[in-house]
């Protein structure tokens, strides 16, 4: 009887003593040419963190498959584009491509996966590379001329080209597939509260315990900052694009990494776009296509993508945000939010 | 994408007076962050408190990565990579903010205090 009371006064020390940190699980890993957080809360130790380290195992599977400067189903794919020939791609790979020519449709051509070889051209495809400056306008208009949207490249079939050396680069969508596999993994695994957070780039589910999960929104012009945050609870993604992630100055002028299918330059106009939404697919994607809709367009655009609740930084200093992400922004100083405006979509 | 309309200009202006007013709502915060962990491959993290001032080197893939403790905030101020993208993230102070150098395997982040934030979007 007294080793009973024991057993059952350990016990109930054991539940009461457990620190609320000792809910949560962290992993970490680098993959895909970034850092990945996986973040669990409310699951035994051990299964959250066997899950989590599937979810590394899955991102440097899809690191492989999708670099489209590697050997993988991407990386194939370029090879055969770059040699003229007509690519078919396999079957997943296929399907994505689906889903981001309909992306490039549904934006007017301004989510643009089609230009790798202009990516390239201003060495911006590589982690390990740092421009010094911006390629000859010649060069940047000739691989502008040669850009075959998606939508028009991708077959039928599913096959592609021949499209005399086009290169695929969907770096501005397969992040948030990874993501949205991530969490598609752990959910496999009964997980049902966590983030995926991959560079800044999020999905979350559930909440965490009592509350639900607090993101915060990088200010785009002071790094280490934080502008405002959004509570997310149940499942979302928020996914943000910025000019400060990859650039370059040259002769006192800034040259980032986003650039405007259009012109094949950088954008202008808007330093940083984040976007909530349940895909973080189409979220990846939105926010890029935002920044290059421009300060004027990118109510429109968020409209044409389905994107309801979104966030943009504007090269003045101003800062807009959609009717419906308005309520559910907190900002963390006043001056933040005396800049805020509300943009309705059309 | 057609140009906004004088009824659109009117509905802007109406919300942007929403959003004036609602400004007030403010994120209440946390604390200040304690302490940084600074991890390279294969070593045990190393502990900064973040009221000491310090210059400390840590030894990475390609090389040494120096991160500066000043004023209760940490940086990355020097490391062997190209992209420079430790250090174009600036100070670290907030609880979680995480800084890091990729080719170099070099992880900086601080933590203690209040975790005001579950991740930052960016």
């Amino acid at each position: 009887m007294k080793t009973a009371w024991l057993i059952c006064a350990a016990l109930l020390l054991a539940a009461c003593g457990q620190p609320a940190e000792q809910a949560e699980t962290r992993h970490r890993f680098m993959a895909m040419g970034t850092l990945v957080d996986v973040t669990v809360w409310d699951a035994p130790a051990d299964q959250a963190a066997t899950a989590a380290r599937e979810v590394e195992a899955l991102f440097h599977h899809l690191h492989l498959e999708w670099n489209p400067w590697g050997e993988g189903a991407l990386g194939r794919l370029n090879h055969a584009l770059a040699a003229g020939e007509a690519a078919q791609p396999d079957a997943d790979l296929a399907a994505l491509l689906r889903e981001a020519a309909a992306l490039n449709t549904a934006s007017g051509g301004l989510f643009e996966p089609a230009m790798g070889g202009l990516v390239r051209l201003w060495g911006f495809a590589s982690e390990e590379d740092q421009p010094a400056a911006p390629p000859p306008p010649e060069q940047v208009a000739a691989l502008l001329a040669g850009v075959v949207p998606l939508a028009e490249l991708l077959q039928a079939d599913g096959s592609l080209g021949p499209a005399d050396g086009l290169q695929l680069d969907l770096g501005g969508f397969l992040k948030g597939v990874a993501v949205d596999r991530g969490i598609a993994l752990l959910r496999a695994r009964g997980i049902e509260h966590a983030i995926v957070n991959a560079g800044g780039d999020l999905r979350a589910i559930g909440r965490r315990g009592e509350r639900p999960w607090r993101i915060g929104i990088r200010a785009a012009r002071s790094p280490g900052e934080v502008a405002a945050a959004v509570e997310i609870e149940g499942d979302e993604a928020v996914f943000t694009s910025g000019d400060y992630e990859r650039w370059f100055e040259y002769q006192g002028r800034r040259y980032h990494h986003v650039l405007d299918p259009r012109s094949g330059y950088p954008t202008e106009g808007i330093v940083a776009a984040t976007v909530l939404h349940a895909d973080a697919g189409r979220a990846d994607a939105a926010a890029t296509a935002l920044m290059v809709a421009g300060p004027e367009h990118w109510p429109a655009m968020a409209a044409a993508l389905g994107v309801e609740a979104a966030m943009v930084f504007l090269a003045d200093g101003g800062i807009e945000l959609t009717g419906a992400m308005q309520p559910r922004t907190w900002f963390t100083d006043e001056a933040h939010g005396r800049k805020a405006r509300v943009r309705p979509l059309p | 994408m057609s140009l906004l309309r004088p009824g659109d200009l009117v509905v802007v202006a109406l919300a942007a007076l929403l959003v004036g007013a609602s400004w007030a709502a403010l994120w209440g915060g946390g604390g200040p962050a304690e302490y940084a962990e600074l991890s390279a491959p294969g070593g045990a993290a190393q502990r900064l408190e973040l009221l000491q001032d310090a210059t400390v080197a840590i030894d990475g893939r390609l090389g040494d990565s120096v991160v500066e403790v000043r004023d209760g905030r940490v940086r990355f101020v020097d490391s062997p990579c190209i992209g420079r993208h430790c250090i174009h993230a600036g100070w670290l102070s907030r609880s979680g903010q995480v800084a890091a150098c990729l080719p170099n395997g070099v992880v900086l982040e601080v933590g203690g205090g209040e975790r005001e934030f579950d991740a930052v979007t960016f």
